[in-house]
């Protein structure tokens, strides 16, 4: 399995500000945590590698596909590279029920898709909610809702976008436990964007500190995250 | 009052607000959408009939319904017949007539869906024909009520436009618009102000449907 992803983009940070988002690294398995401060460019790697906005240059392949590569041209479509994507509003779709929003991305129809759609409730834990819309349901619950829309589609990789940031910690602890438990299931790898350490400690195997666009430290996630809190504190 | 020409107003409406559903969504949603730098050609020759007075407008559908243009000469080889001073030419001059009417509310709905939610379709493996059907329009539907009655609304009240390409035909082209100026011109002013109040009244209706729609009393809860 192997995740490979090298991107050079120009982002405004403001607008009369721009900076280069210059990184280049690979993923093993489990979950990759992108850890940084805001405006360095983390949703940016999630929006190319999802496909839904295009590098300047690079490359990004996801186990054995090419997705995107600026030398030979090629740059597959979002809808086309079954990638899991957890937005930090959520993105769930407002006019649908929660078992609707779970269900979009089945390709399948009928009552395997009615299957799927129960197993990935009964996973989440919000077979209650199932008949209830966005805004009828609690922060944790849409929380669940939108990761189990991410993960029914059986996605090479999962991309979160600080999808935890509005919940708190007794919330979110609960809902990292069963996504790492179905993380673990399912031998998916994951992209984890996040500024909150806590966050980052619970749910990650390894780190990526990325500062105005470039990765200026990698490892593992426990003595990371504390190395570079200090250095960060220490400055 | 003229019930033939109050059926005849009604049957024109109709016709023209269903056929502008079927060429309406799409032009709107190209307009909302494309990101073609030329865009604002398109989107100007849509609004045209806001500025232009409608027997600019009229005239030039009565050149080309007529043998002198190549469509005029076309349509008259293929059907034995001229568009103009026809029910179906005034159906044509409506749907033109209306457009922006139509569009303009449609683009301004189709603009306000989340662009995140189109996007996390996408990466649930959404073309565009679902992400259209499926998100944009549900989402959008009381833009499209608003430009459908808009241009239901537009159509009974025309004058101009169908006074040129139709003319006055009773059970043809005549329509409650016109059929009130023809009573005003026989001094008939008890009829005309009933064919009047009758549009006025569906007129009104029509609008506090529309400003009904857009306080979203009917919209999906967001949160």
């Amino acid at each position: 399995m192997s995740i490979n992803i090298r991107i050079r983009r120009t982002i405004a940070a403001t607008r009369h500000q721009r900076f280069c988002l210059d990184v280049d690294f690979s993923c093993p398995a489990g979950v990759t945590v992108i850890f940084g401060p805001s405006g360095s460019g983390k949703t940016t790697i999630l929006q190319c590698i999802a496909g839904l906005v295009a590098p300047d240059s690079g490359a990004i392949s996801v186990v054995g596909e090419d997705f995107y590569d600026s030398a030979s041209r090629v740059n597959v479509p979002a809808q086309h590279r079954r990638v899991g994507y957890v937005f930090q509003d959520l993105a769930l779709f407002p006019h649908m029920t929660a078992a609707q929003n779970i269900g979009f991305g089945i390709r399948v129809n009928g009552m395997q898709k009615r299957a799927m759609v129960r197993d990935a409730l009964e996973k989440f834990r919000i077979t209650p909610v199932a008949y209830h819309r966005p805004a009828e349901i609690s922060g944790g619950e849409r929380q669940r809702v939108a990761l189990a829309r991410a993960l029914v589609i059986q996605p090479r990789l999962l991309l979160l976008d600080e999808p935890f940031s509005a919940l708190d910690d007794e919330l979110k602890q609960g809902i990292i436990r069963d996504l790492k438990q179905w993380l673990n299931e399912n031998g998916v790898p994951a992209l984890f964007v996040t500024h909150h350490r806590g966050e980052a400690l619970a749910l990650g195997d390894r780190v990526l500190l990325l500062k105005e666009g470039k990765i200026v430290g990698e490892g593992g996630v426990q003595e990371a995250i504390v190395n570079w809190q200090s250095q960060i504190a220490c400055a | 009052m003229n019930w033939q020409a109050l059926v005849l107003t009604a049957e024109l409406a109709c016709l023209t607000s269903f056929i502008l559903i079927i060429v309406g969504v799409p032009v709107a949603l190209w307009l909302a959408f494309s990101r073609r730098r030329w865009k604002f050609l398109a989107e100007s020759v849509v609004a045209l009939p806001i500025v232009l007075p409608p027997t600019v407008l009229g005239f030039y559908l009565l050149v080309a319904f007529g043998s002198y243009s190549s469509l005029g000469r076309w349509y008259q080889h293929m059907t034995g017949s001229t568009l103009a001073f026809t029910f179906g030419g005034l159906v044509v001059a409506s749907v033109l007539y209306s457009l922006p009417f139509a569009v303009h509310p449609m683009v301004a709905g189709f603009r306000g869906v989340d662009p995140k939610l189109m996007a996390a379709a996408r990466t649930l493996g959404a073309g565009k024909f679902k992400i259209y059907s499926q998100i944009v329009l549900p989402l959008a539907w009381p833009s499209l009520v608003t430009g459908v009655v808009l241009s239901f609304a537009h159509t009974v009240g025309e004058f101009g436009v169908v006074l040129m390409v139709g003319g006055n035909i009773p059970g043809i082209t005549r329509t409650l618009s016109i059929d009130i100026y023809d009573q005003v011109e026989a001094l008939n002013y008890h009829s005309a102000n009933i064919t009047a109040l009758t549009l006025l009244i569906v007129s009104y209706l029509l609008l506090c449907t529309v400003y009904a729609l857009n306080q979203k009393v009917f919209l999906w809860g967001t949160r």
